[in-house]
């Protein structure tokens, strides 16, 4: 059977495409059903979308490995990240093209978000293993293949129901595989949608399309051209950490502070929009049969930006700390109780649990004082910012792969990209305001209003923001990066041997597009340029000990250029370098021992990495110094190691039962140098952060699981029980810093003292923790025909016994228990440190995923 | 045809749904309602009582510098005549009627995009706290045995933001039936400023805005109103600084967190407009933003 049609209407999408299609049914697309974890385990909210987050999530899935090929979605409730790392150190291609965000690193997995089925087709390897695409990283490195042949033939859709982030999932694809004339076409759409009402988080909703469109046209000459386009316009508005306090006022640990009621209507203050359109062709050439060429051009637009409620006076936040109970009384008995007001507790607590109206934004009141404001001709004092972080990126890869002999292969590659990365803030709504100016409100005060050190922007002094207007910072940053490297693999008796190295060089450079009046000199225009060379290599070798036992062993080392995003000490002011910017340095180690039989599978493997020379950067509201302060902490240590355990044991040939664990540690060693920058005055300070032994955080670093999967007639049955514990939430230097650590010494605070020598002794806080806990998991699937099409039912319950308990994440607050004026503490009520930000996983939640292909 | 229409449907199916959520939002019109307040406070003229007179009702508790709990059903109409917009009063606004004005101490900040100047207000005194502070009247709450500010809760239930005027519906029964009249009541209070003097009943003047014309603040030429440097000695973190040529003594209180801080000490003559204060027999003016103080063109 022959079909043809034609689809113009994805203009709309901002990618034109006429594509025809022409295909032959297969005639036996008979597909075992197998529960595909893809298909219908990951909620996208758990692989990191938010680029300012630092939870991303790290797919490691090497087939190869049963433990890093099942972690990914098994742990994915309580946002496990492999060894605890940074999805920077995850190396993602797309046919061959690396694809990570070059600021900071990252995949986006938002960014191909809803093609299930092409994410699919992936070539994963471990940190050591060998591959035909780049040298792994210190994560692993992931190659998908979106070519179209590359796909599953044959029509599918699936519709999808949960009470997750979001409610309704519609997915349609057909793949055409490649037809006599060498050609072959494949599309996706999908939606993904929750409102208000529906979306397990109250405040939040989701609204997400995505499409992929490949085209492939192979030649028999060994040659094979494919474009792929895709993208995946996103809106959705987030959920914000709160402090347990607040949970407990609102009796629901998925409290979410970050919505509001305007006019009875609920509205989110923080809604991201996301779109990466991106264009993709590949050219393979197989120019013989042992030697094959392919090569990648790539371009891509990210257009991601994320609002928030901004303010030039009192933070309008309802979880903002003055609002809470304990502002008012001290219930941990660590101040003198001078300033307890029992009734003050009281009538806080009550307001709070008076209803959702109490405890949420209230859009009403700041719109009115706006429209007071406009009345004497004021700035509006509550407004909504739009932070845009655009990237607009073209790279080319080219790998070589060469099957030299039966014992040995070569493989080598190049990678070069350019990205213009624009990052600038938009007023989105001055929420019933009439006037807004340019200026640093943070900085009046400390000059005057008409002094021009208080202007964002010297080059239009005084300027006037209308809605949709760019204010406070624009810049762009721009990398380029190369990146070449070389692998060889031999056979050499029992042993599989594998070495890689690498070598890059990246440059990167600050252009600002205002002259902010604090840094008059160093702010327009183009910045130095820095330049690094970094580079690597890793060994590997597997020893076959028969039987289906093998042991291998794996080391390497590499130098690796900081991410621009911590490269520049603040950079929406400025365009100074970090002090003493280098690249970090990576040792890495690991042995595994693995067991594949008849009736077992397993992984055993110990890890061990040593990173040194790193920089890290982030910026908030310190106490101390009562300034905003840009942070960068370099000279980092961290030493990340431990044991990971996949095994599956075949009970019978219907009947299995996979155990996975780990038990890790991921620690920062030694004390970090810090840069400080005030906001206040621009002044740099130096000091050093007391940071030894603190841990990573977002992730469990202990976890284990149990699985028993039985299939029966078409049936399948899946119970798992997972336990997570060891789990930080992400330190605060403030602290910590030295500086601090003095004052308090000073004052006798904390724990802190000066001995009888005079010299003083320091109380470092121990890291935050959350809570880890057990989670029960359970999912059921059953394959019908419909005629000769399979239609499969699943229906997937998550954390049955309902534990809200178990933290996800979450951060420690900069701030102080106290205020400083003129090197003088006085203690306040609320106690920062005991009361950090969390998020908590999920209670009970299910999906049903129907799929039908045809 | 059966796959085409399927497949068109779930074009114009996904492309329809995948509209914008977040909507387009107006900024409301709140109308004789505001969202601050209590809008549910019927201004009376029949318990409405004048600031001179309330001042004179508590006089013997400013003199002692003690505070009273207000029991009595009392009601004021006022209009906001200072605030904290530039940072220089300090959770608190003043207020005024024809006859005198108060100070307001209220546990909250940003009253002034709320509460501007020229905003008109009424008040249901009861159950809030009369006193003195440094023998200057003011309204607010007790506080560890002394006059403190109130809770900003509780100033939002006994304030009413109004206009100039406020339609009031009053219902009567006759013979067992229910009538409805409405009567407007005016809100006659101006913030007006007067030339500052010293009377020996410093009442009549404090909570006023204040003029002094013709002055010279002293302190070097290259110093600010309020710096942190040391150079001037500060208490409850503000600056003090003379003034010659009022007639009367009375400084400038500045404090180092206002907007204009860090603004220089003009040389010449200058007008001053501010709220008139008094701290225990020492008559204060405090600007209320950068624009209070306007220097004299120089020769």
């Amino acid at each position: 059977m022959k079909r043809k049609f034609q689809l113009t209407a994805l203009a709309l999408l901002a990618t034109t495409c006429v594509w025809a299609q022409s295909s032959t049914e297969s005639e036996a697309d008979s597909t075992i059903m197998t529960i595909d974890a893809g298909d219908f385990t990951i909620s996208e909210s758990q692989l990191g979308e938010d680029d300012d987050m630092t939870s991303d999530v790290i797919q490691v899935g090497s087939s190869n490995n049963l433990y890093t090929s099942n972690i990914g979605w098994t742990w994915s409730a309580a946002r496990f990240k492999f060894r605890a790392l940074d999805n920077k150190y995850n190396d993602v291609y797309i046919n061959g093209v690396q694809a990570n965000q070059v600021e900071n690193g990252r995949f986006q997995y938002s960014n191909i978000g809803g093609m299930n089925d092409a994410a699919r087709n992936k070539d994963a390897a471990n940190p050591f293993e060998s591959n035909a695409f780049a040298m792994p990283g210190l994560g692993g490195a992931t190659n998908y293949d979106f070519r179209a042949s590359s796909m599953s033939t044959g029509s599918k859709i699936t519709l999808s129901g949960l009470n997750r982030n979001y409610t309704l999932r519609g997915m349609f694809s057909h793949g055409t595989g490649l037809n006599k004339n060498g050609w072959a076409f494949y599309g996706s759409l999908a939606y993904r949608w929750g409102n208000m009402e529906t979306a397990a988080v109250d405040g939040t909703f989701y609204n997400s399309l995505s499409y992929l469109l490949s085209v492939q046209k192979k030649w028999e000459n060994g040659h094979s051209l494919n474009l792929a386009t895709w993208g995946n316009p996103t809106e959705r508005a987030q959920q914000g950490a709160s402090t347990d306090e607040a949970y407990w006022l609102a009796n629901d640990r998925q409290y979410n502070p970050y919505w509001g009621y305007q006019n009875g209507k609920k509205r989110a203050s923080r809604i991201v929009n996301d779109y990466a359109p991106t264009a993709l062709l590949t050219w393979d050439y197989q120019i013989k049969d042992n030697m094959k060429l392919t090569t990648s051009a790539m371009v891509r637009y990210q257009l991601y930006s994320s609002t928030k409620l901004d303010y030039s006076g009192t933070n309008p936040a309802p979880d903002y700390w003055k609002n809470f109970p304990s502002y008012n009384y001290d219930a941990w008995g660590e101040t003198d109780g001078s300033n307890n007001n029992w009734d003050a507790y009281n009538s806080a607590k009550e307001y709070w649990q008076s209803g959702p109206q109490a405890r949420q934004i209230n859009f009403d009141e700041l719109y009115f004082a706006n429209q007071q404001l406009n009345k004497t001709g004021n700035d509006a004092i509550y407004w909504i910012q739009a932070r845009h972080n655009d990237h607009l990126t073209a790279s080319l890869g080219s790998n070589f792969n060469w099957t030299i002999d039966k014992t040995s292969k070569f493989n080598a590659g190049i990678q070069l990209s350019s990205t213009q990365g624009m990052h600038y803030q938009t007023l989105e709504d001055m929420l019933g305001g009439e006037n807004f100016h340019n200026i640093d409100r943070h900085l009046v005060g400390t000059y005057q209003e008409t002094d021009p050190r208080a202007d964002y922007d010297l080059k239009n002094p005084g300027r006037t923001v209308k809605e949709g207007d760019r204010y406070a910072y624009d810049y762009d940053i721009m990398v380029q990066k190369f990146n070449a490297y070389a692998a060889y693999t031999k056979t050499i008796g029992i042993s599989y041997n594998y070495i890689a190295a690498r070598m890059g060089g990246t440059r990167m450079y600050r252009d600002g597009k205002m002259q902010n009046g604090l840094f008059a000199e160093n702010s327009y225009g183009k910045s130095g340029v820095a330049g690094f060379l970094d580079g690597g290599v890793k060994l590997s070798s597997t020893m076959n000990l028969g039987n289906g036992h093998s042991l291998t062993l794996g080391g390497g080392f590499e130098a690796k250029t900081p991410n621009a995003r911590d490269a520049f000490i603040c950079p929406e002011k400025m365009n100074d370098f970090v002090h003493n910017l280098k690249n970090e340095k990576i040792a890495s180690a690991e042995l595994s021992y693995g067991v594949n039989n008849s009736w077992l599978r397993l992984n055993l493997t110990g890890f061990y990495s040593y990173k040194y020379d790193g920089t890290e950067w982030s910026c908030f509201y310190d106490d101390n110094e009562s300034s905003f302060v840009y942070v960068s902490s370099q000279n980092i240590a961290k030493r990340n190691y431990g044991v990971e355990l996949g095994a599956k044991f075949k009970v019978t040939s219907n009947f299995d039962i996979t155990l996975l664990g780990t038990y890790s540690e991921a620690e920062i060693v030694g004390n970090t140098d810090v840069d400080y920058m005030l906001s206040d005055n621009g002044k740099l300070k130096r000091t050093t952060c007391f940071a030894d032994g603190m841990r990573e955080s977002g992730t469990p670093l202990a976890a284990a699981s149990l699985a028993l999967n039985y299939r029966v007639n078409g049936w399948y049955l899946g119970l798992t029980g997972n336990y997570y514990d060891r789990i930080y939430l992400s330190y605060t230097p403030v602290t910590r810093l030295q500086s601090v650590q003095e004052l308090w010494a000073a004052n006798n605070y904390g724990g802190a003292f000066i001995d009888v020598d005079g010299t003083p002794v320091y109380s470092i806080p121990e890291q935050a923790q959350g809570n880890g806990g057990f989670v029960l998991d359970a999912s059921i699937g059953k394959q019908f025909y419909l005629g000769k099409n399979p239609l499969s039912v699943n229906l997937n319950l998550s954390n049955i016994t309902n534990n809200t308990s178990l933290c996800t994440g979450g951060y420690e607050q900069s701030r102080a228990n106290y205020s400083v004026n003129d090197g003088e503490m006085s203690s306040r009520t609320y106690n920062f440190l005991k009361n950090p930000k969390k998020y908590y996983a999920q209670g009970f939640n299910f999906m049903l995923n129907i799929n039908y292909r045809f | 045809m059966k796959k085409l229409n399927i497949y068109t449907a779930l074009l114009i199916a996904a492309l329809g749904l995948g509209s914008c959520m977040n909507e387009d939002w107006q900024a409301p019109d709140f109308g004789d309602n505001p969202p601050y307040g209590n809008n549910e406070i019927i201004p009376s003229t029949s318990n409405k009582i004048t600031i001179a007179d309330l001042k004179a009702k508590y006089a013997n508790v400013f003199s002692s510098n003690g505070y009273k709990l207000i029991e009595e059903d009392l009601q004021l109409h006022a209009v906001v005549n200072g605030n904290d917009q530039g940072g220089n009063l300090y959770k608190q606004i003043s207020i005024q009627d024809e006859t005198g004005g108060i100070i307001v101490g209220i546990n909250g900040t940003d009253l002034y995009a709320f509460m501007p100047v020229g905003q008109k207000i009424v008040i249901n005194l009861k159950g809030l706290y009369i006193g003195a502070y440094g023998k200057m009247a003011q309204l607010g709450s007790e506080y560890n045995g002394g006059m403190g500010r109130m809770d900003l809760n509780v100033w939002k239930e006994r304030v009413r933001l109004v206009g100039d005027e406020v339609k009031v519906i009053t219902q009567t029964t006759e013979n067992n039936v229910v009538k409805y009249d409405t009567t407007t009541v005016e809100m006659t209070a101006k913030a007006d400023t007067i030339a500052f003097s010293a009377p020996k009943d410093y009442n009549s003047m404090i909570g006023r805005i204040v003029k002094l014309s013709n002055v010279e603040i002293s302190g070097e030429g290259t110093q600010t109103l309020a710096p942190e440097d040391g150079s001037v000695r500060l208490t409850s973190n503000c600056a003090n600084r003379d003034i010659k040529g009022a007639g009367s003594s009375i400084v400038l209180r500045t404090s180092t967190y206002s907007d204009f801080a860090s603004r220089p000490i003009p040389t010449g003559k200058v007008d001053i407009y501010g709220v008139c204060t008094i701290y225990n027999g020492t008559w204060q003016i405090l600007m209320r933003t950068n624009s209070d103080l306007v220097e004299h063109e120089s020769k």
